[in-house]
């Protein structure tokens, strides 16, 4: 039966979807705005984190604006979700540079700062800084456009060490490890420098991201009789089990771990068995009420509710980025990677507000800073077990 | 209405494309795709590039779980044969780019050929685990390889290069990444005009009777692997200078479903299918994101709150296509063709 048909059709759906499509895809007007862009995980197995830090950068650049933004300017994040995955960082890459003239960028993993460093090389227009700590992107040859919000895994690592060497000169430490490039990452480094400080490591252990069991790797650790177990590479997952065994078997090793570990809400699900973990975090905690702490009574003020270390990380990322691009402008400098580069490594004895709680340089691609914090399972608080470390002095 | 399609001669029978608007449709196919870089910004280039990588590689799996019948859940670490193979020549020996993705496939076909041996006793759902158990060696292999594979930090490796040119950019890369794709699936498609892909074939739909008929399973099996792993490892070493950094972590064990997703939902069995199950497994995730960006100025901070529901309505979309259409995509294709045949006697 053939007739005319009034209203949509299917045909004419299939039309205005693919007109609307190619409309989305032409890029944006560009304004005077300046542009942060964003390969963030709000979906997949980092999207714990993704959430905070995209959190994070957005307060921090209301507060920014709200005082005026640089120079007059208003600086805005313009994010994608990646799902944790390198194909998809790098799609949002190429869409959010396609529409939007971008100078800073914030990625989301190891895999995407090396995968997309040849890429920021030959554009030398962006500035980038992201999630990821390892230890090979602390290299401002390899990696010139290029830093990180913190010290570098192995840089963590050593701020234990030196803690620990303070604290039992001497002590018998195992290096608990996730087989990952993540997890394996700081083990030549801590090797060199438990050695530097006279430590003895006397076993490397390592895991499956994902095990479960770890009762094998418990009897190692009663044989070792460490002073001290430190891991790295893993969120919470095996921790917990870990020193559940360890305690039953009456081990008397203390727990250690690295920033991604560190957060007080993950460990807060553990209960009891989380008491005395220990390890290194580059920022003050969100309910830290320290007087000179300003930064964190404001975020309080903004979100009274508790905000996890990856919230303070893009918060802090958001404040040296910007940092960077005022001091650029200032200058009377383009905004490009070199110039804003240049501009981050001009940084000495910065005041971060309190969010580190000591003033702070970047002379390369990491801020060498940390703390050691003992978890209170009472208090289900992180509290400081020590002064503010930085490897450098 | 489709008239005067009567074939005269078994060549013209077995003719890749048979009608004028076949050979017209794929004409202005490769007109778009001769054109298309001119046109498209970086983003869409980068699509473009990761879509023809996507494509080889499901082609590859096609010949072997669409056309053969044998499941496979290693395809992501056959790419990763291929990536290493690419990047280990490129870093040691410095050889031509072309070579070193025809060795990248050599090399994963044998690697195949021996993944491919336990077919010969087992099929279904008990050869897919045997793929996944040679995933697994696979990977140990990559991570404590260390003099060859640089263990967990993995490989960078430099730009391919073309007569002393470095191609750095997408649109240099399009030029080399979609004609190896187009000639693999042109070569995917003439296999089955060939005695080998017919005995694929025969093996897919009744291998007892195939081997009544001569046909060495034996021989047959593997050359199928041998087959599909030269296309993933050629796929994987497109995939190395595309990214140029090789780690164990780039293809993880889901990448390898993602193949088998797509070869599903374009249609097993078919050229097209494992050309529109790549694109629309690639693509979808990435055309959402245009959603989300037209809800944007209707639901404030759109990108936090729809990203899971991207996610979601991804995998709803698979899950509508597998129910509603079980041949997969291709089959939707060859409906609105018929129709186009039958016009107007039937709607």
């Amino acid at each position: 039966m053939l007739g005319l048909k009034t209203g949509l059709t299917r045909r004419t759906l299939v039309a205005m979807s693919a007109a609307g499509l190619l409309t989305a895809a032409l890029p944006v007007q560009a304004s005077d705005d300046i542009v942060i862009g964003g390969s963030i995980p709000l979906t997949g197995v980092f999207a714990f984190a993704g959430v905070g830090i995209e959190a994070g950068i957005q307060d921090y650049l209301k507060i920014l604006n709200e005082a005026g933004g640089i120079d007059g300017r208003k600086v805005r994040l313009e994010f994608e979700d990646t799902g944790y995955k390198v194909d998809a960082s790098v799609a949002a890459f190429n869409k959010i540079t396609s529409q939007h003239d971008v100078h800073l960028y914030y990625g989301d993993s190891t895999g995407f700062a090396k995968t997309i460093n040849p890429e920021l090389n030959r554009m030398g227009t962006i500035l980038m800084a992201g999630a990821s700590f390892a230890t090979e992107l602390n290299n401002p040859d390899a990696f010139p456009n290029q830093f990180m919000a913190g010290p570098d895994y192995s840089e963590m690592i050593a701020i234990l060490l030196e803690y620990i060497a303070q604290e039992k000169p001497g002590a018998k430490i195992v290096l608990v490890n996730s087989d990952t490039e993540f997890g394996r990452d700081p083990i030549p480094a801590t090797r060199e420098k438990a050695k530097a400080l006279g430590l003895e490591i006397v076993e490397e252990i390592i895991t499956p991201p994902t095990a479960v069991d770890v009762s094998t790797e418990v009897l190692k650790l009663r044989r070792a009789r460490p002073d001290y177990t430190i891991f790295h590479g893993y969120i919470l997952a095996p921790l917990p089990e870990f020193m559940t065994q360890a305690k039953q078997l009456g081990l008397e090793t203390k727990f250690m771990g690295t920033f991604w570990s560190m957060d007080s809400s993950i460990w807060a699900q553990v209960g009891e068995a989380a008491d005395g973990f220990m390890g290194v975090m580059p920022y003050r905690y969100y309910y830290d009420d320290a007087a000179d702490a300003p930064m964190l009574a404001k975020i309080r003020e903004m979100r009274p509710e508790y905000q996890p270390t990856p919230y303070i990380q893009g918060f802090l990322t958001a404040m040296l980025f910007t940092e960077a691009a005022k001091r650029t402008l200032e200058a009377g400098k383009e905004l490009n990677g070199p110039n804003l580069k240049a501009a981050l490594n001009s940084i000495e004895n910065f005041d971060t507000g309190g969010i580190i709680g000591t003033p702070i340089s970047i002379p390369g691609n990491s801020i060498p800073v940390g703390r050691i914090y003992r978890y209170d399972a009472t208090a289900k608080q992180m509290v400081p077990a020590s002064d503010w470390i930085n490897l450098k002095e | 209405m489709q008239i005067a399609t009567a074939k005269r001669s078994y060549r013209a029978d077995e003719a890749l494309l048979t009608t004028r608007p076949q050979r017209v449709w794929m004409g202005i196919l490769a007109a778009t795709l001769v054109a298309a870089p001119f046109f498209l910004d970086n983003y869409w280039l980068y699509l473009a590039c990761f879509v023809a990588i996507n494509v080889a590689s499901a082609t590859g799996l096609n010949i072997l779980t669409g056309y053969t019948g044998l499941v496979s859940l290693g395809q992501a670490a056959f790419m990763a044969v291929g990536a290493y193979t690419v990047a280990i020549l490129e870093i040691r020996l410095g050889t031509p780019f072309l070579l070193n993705l025809v060795a990248a496939g050599a090399v994963t076909a044998l690697v195949g050929i021996v993944v491919g041996l336990p077919s010969l006793r087992v099929k279904g759902l008990y050869l897919a685990i045997a793929t996944i158990g040679a995933s697994f060696i696979l990977h140990f292999i990559f991570v404590n390889w260390t003099q060859m594979t640089n263990g967990n930090s993995g490989l960078s490796l430099p730009p391919a290069s073309f007569m002393g040119t470095p191609l750095t950019s997408y649109f240099q890369l399009y030029w080399v990444f979609v004609p190896i794709t187009a000639l693999m699936v042109l070569g995917a498609a003439n296999l089955f005009r060939t005695r080998v892909g017919r005995a694929f074939i025969a093996i897919r739909d009744r291998d007892i009777s195939a081997e009544v008929l001569g046909i060495s399973l034996l021989h047959y099996k593997l050359t199928s692997f041998a087959v599909s792993s030269f296309y993933a490892g050629v796929a994987g070493g497109m995939w190395a200078y595309f990214f140029r950094v090789v780690t164990p972590e780039s293809f993880p064990f889901i990448y390898s479903i993602f193949f088998l997703a797509a070869i599903i939902v374009g249609g097993m069995g078919t050229i097209l299918g494992g050309i529109l199950g790549a694109v629309f497994m690639t693509m979808v995730p990435e055309l959402l994101r245009f959603v989300v960006d037209w809800l944007a100025p209707v639901i404030p901070n759109a990108a936090t709150l729809l990203s899971p529901v991207r996610t979601i309505v991804f995998g709803a979309l698979i899950i509508g296509f597998l129910l509603f259409e079980p041949k997969g995509l291709a089959e939707i294709v060859h409906r609105i063709r018929r129709f186009f045949h039958l016009w107007p006697f039937r709607k």
